[in-house]
């Protein structure tokens, strides 16, 4: 009996057998569900497809006992998830509910270049209180996400980042590793100090801004906006004090992330995936955030079919891929080593909790065929009271 | 054995009798610094031209702020200034020394700190540049220092309600000059009582006030049997304030505003003449004082302040008509990020009793320039009167 045949064997004997319950519950499973980004359905407008995106402050609570204030789409952090198939013409409204300016950027969709969401660049800013209509069609297939691209240091830190998946009906992926299920986790890293000095500031200076913009009135300097470039440089050259340089609106510091996050959440409130033996799974990961990570899987290697959404000519074995900032990757795991798997970034610093290990982007593969007899603890450790692994540690 | 670093522990413990003190928490650390000095000339019309170069008020903030295990945020404030040159209060005045235990809507105040003897701020280039009508006169002091004016040891308890409405109660230990021999009397026991309530918009809900900024009452309590005073007229002099601060021009280019503070010291009876400071703040009396300031905002920052103030005060009782009055007019121009330049002319006009105490009038020219700072290190959580906290829920 080779060893794939020995432990799927096993998994099947094991079925009879208690699961762990703890990770394995009707209630354990929902409340892992609600820690994936949850899909919109758009609405059918003739042959396109309409979604609704709205943009509010929300507090988001990363981890028990600690809440920060962010943006969020549709009060979700990270924004709901849109899903089209390639070719598919989308229109998504944008609606701003907030004192601040916004836009939305399209990372990695071939949108009309009005449609792009860059400031002052394709469009005027999204400003409080109205909508934008973004229409394009979907293309390239591919694991890609939106974000904000007004204040982008810290808007998306802030939690205004989404994934956006193209699917083909013929998947290329799936053709050359069948699978069913597959997991969006998109990552990121916030300075929560950063956030709340800088909304702030930005929110103070926008109720002054608006106060003018209601009254029509509107000055280049004030407002830091000019029509070209030798007028900005003719400005400084007659006094102007651009906001960089001794006439500061903003905090100084640059940020420094203090909470690393996995589809809002840090450990140990970060989801689990879930796999059993034989399975192939799709992780899509996407690194909405500002930091690199090194994420490694313990006790595999995987796949990495595809990057930027567009699948790679030839899938790449690894145990650990680099995760820039802005990139798309998209991983096959195969279920051939039963067990309960830690999948984290191996530059650890990413996984602490405003800076207490452990933390941040750790979380777990679990196999949902072990039996419950691999999860026990010894009798020493069950006299303190802990019944079965894994546990929930906040201090080592 | 211990180590160096506990021993220092145990040490430390031994001497204050206080629980261990750990170092891993970080603590907020706020400095505040302003530096201010003066080249004052006062003309007077039966006195000497003099000519003064004047740093007094210049000083120093230290504070340090953590959260508690609960909802609470405890605050230690430690702080000194320059006296006045002809003070009894030597080199440097610590007028600032207290700790703060506050949530949301209460704050517990206990320690030496600016006292309840005005309501608002007005536009000078000094806090006690107006004195007599800014400030109900502390009836124990011999009017030589004007920080007896100002701080005292208190203690004092705030509730805000619906963040607007403060209501505070507060007793004081204002000081007693010339000191006389430390007692149980003399050191720390309140000799004042008081309640105020403000209605008071936030400053960062600068342009969300349409008319009224602030409007409060203040009702205080001397003990004159306290501090080692006989109730040679009564046992309690008392002192209502009456304040409002109201926008003229709400706007953030050309903001002009008005405010203005009456003080009514209901006095002892049996005060006829004003012949000492102590007679002077006993003696019955009404007073008030009106500044209109404009600001010209280029950058989202001041650049020029015009304030004009105009102070009249009357003694009713007095065998003699005494009256005082008081011109003030100051411009204030930004040189760059918190460093100002100023011109003050001062009017003070006496006659009746206080005649003959300070002089029929008096002109100050004031050539100034003040640099202020505030700081903040190891920023880890919101003010209560953030936008954020305000207008998006407050975060502990």
């Amino acid at each position: 009996m080779d060893r794939r045949k020995f432990i799927q064997t096993t998994g099947l004997m094991s079925t009879t057998v208690l699961f762990p319950k703890v990770l394995l519950s009707n209630s354990a499973k929902s409340a892992n569900k609600d820690r994936f980004p949850k899909p919109l359905e758009p609405v059918m407008k003739g042959d396109v497809k309409e979604f609704r995106l709205a943009i509010d402050i929300y507090q988001q609570e990363v981890v028990p006992g600690f809440k920060f204030h962010t943006l969020a789409f549709n009060e979700q952090v990270p924004g709901p998830e849109i899903r089209v198939n390639k070719g598919d013409k989308v229109r998504v409204v944008f609606k701003n509910n907030t004192e601040l300016n916004h836009t939305i950027h399209w990372h990695g969709i071939y949108v009309p270049w009005r449609m792009d969401g860059v400031p002052y660049v394709t469009q005027m800013p999204v400003m409080p209180g109205k909508e934008f209509v973004y229409e394009f069609v979907a293309e390239p297939y591919g694991t890609h996400f939106y974000h904000c691209h007004w204040g982008t240091l810290l808007h998306m830190q802030s939690g205004m980042y989404g994934s956006f998946i193209v699917e083909d009906p013929d998947d290329p992926i799936k053709r050359e590793f069948p699978y069913e299920r597959e997991y969006t986790l998109v990552y990121s890293a916030h300075d929560s100090n950063f956030i709340r000095r800088e909304l702030n500031s930005m929110l103070e200076r926008m109720k002054e801004r608006m106060y003018l913009m209601k009254n029509g009135r509107f000055d280049k300097e004030r407002f830091a906006v000019f029509d070209t470039k030798d007028e900005f440089v003719s400005a400084v050259n007659n006094g102007y004090q651009p906001p960089y340089s001794t006439n500061r609106r903003a905090p100084a510091e640059l940020a420094q992330p203090n909470w690393f996050t996995v589809n809002g959440k840090s450990y140990p409130m970060t989801p689990n995936i879930y796999i059993t033996e034989g399975e192939n799974i799709r992780l899509r990961l996407i690194n909405a955030g500002g930091e690199e990570h090194f994420l490694h899987l313990h006790g595999h290697d995987f796949w990495q079919v595809c990057d930027d959404g567009l699948p790679v000519p030839q899938p790449w074995q690894m145990n650990t891929v680099r995760l820039s900032p802005g990139k798309t990757i998209d991983i096959i795991i195969e279920g051939n080593n039963r067990g309960l798997w830690t999948f984290h970034d191996h530059d650890t610093r990413r996984v602490t909790n405003n800076g207490l290990y452990p933390g941040g982007n750790l979380l777990a593969l679990v196999y949902e065929d072990l039996p419950s007899s691999e999860v026990e603890l010894d009798p020493m450790t069950q006299k303190m009271g802990l019944n079965a692994l894994p546990l929930v540690a906040l201090d080592e | 054995m211990l180590n160096t670093k506990s021993k220092l522990k145990w040490l430390f413990v031994i001497v204050t009798g206080v629980a261990p003190v750990f170092s891993q928490v970080n603590p907020e650390i706020q400095l505040g610094v302003r530096g201010l000095t003066s080249f004052n000339t006062d003309v007077g019309a039966d006195k000497a031209t003099s000519a003064v170069n004047d740093f007094s008020d210049t000083g120093l903030l230290l504070g340090f702020r953590q959260k508690l295990y609960s909802r609470f945020r405890g605050q230690f404030v430690i702080g000194f200034q320059f006296p006045d040159a002809d003070s009894d209060l030597g080199q440097l005045f610590f007028h600032q020394t207290f700790l703060k235990v506050e949530d949301k809507a209460n704050i517990l105040k206990m320690g030496r700190s600016r006292v309840r003897s005005s309501l608002i701020e007005f536009p000078t280039l000094r806090d006690d540049d107006a004195l007599s009508f800014t400030d109900v006169l502390n009836p124990f002091s011999s009017g030589e220092n004007t920080e007896d004016n100002q701080f005292g040891n208190v203690l004092e308890l705030t509730h805000i309600h619906n963040q607007r409405y403060w209501l505070r109660i507060h007793g004081e230990h204002f000081t007693r000059t010339p000191l006389v021999q430390a007692s149980s009397e003399t050191d720390f026991s309140l000799n004042a009582l008081g309640l105020s309530i403000e209605y008071r918009v936030p400053r960062t809900q600068l342009w969300n006030r349409p008319i009224v900024q602030q409007i409060g009452f203040g009702y205080n309590n001397y003990l004159m049997k306290k501090s080692q005073f006989a109730d040679e007229y009564g046992d309690v002099l008392r002192n209502f304030i009456f304040s409002a601060i109201v926008n003229l021009r709400r706007d953030p280019v050309h903001f002009w505003d008005l405010r203005s503070q009456v003080i009514s010291n209901l006095g002892f009876d049996e005060i006829s003449a004003i012949d000492d400071y102590y007679s002077l703040t006993r003696a019955r009396s009404i007073g008030g004082l009106t500044s209109l300031r404009y600001i010209y905002r280029k950058l989202e920052r001041p650049t020029v302040q015009l304030a004009l103030s105009g102070g009249y005060k009357v003694f009713p009782d007095l065998t003699n008509k005494t009256t005082q009055t008081q011109v003030v007019g100051n411009v204030f121009y930004r040189l760059g990020e918190n460093f100002d330049v100023g011109l003050q002319v001062q009017y003070l006009a006496y006659n009746g009793d206080l005649e003959n105490l300070f002089g029929e009038n008096e002109m100050r020219f004031q050539f100034g320039l003040v640099y202020s700072i505030d700081q903040l290190w190891n920023d880890q959580f919101d003010d209560r009167e953030s936008l954020l906290n305000l207008e998006h829920g407050y975060i502990p």
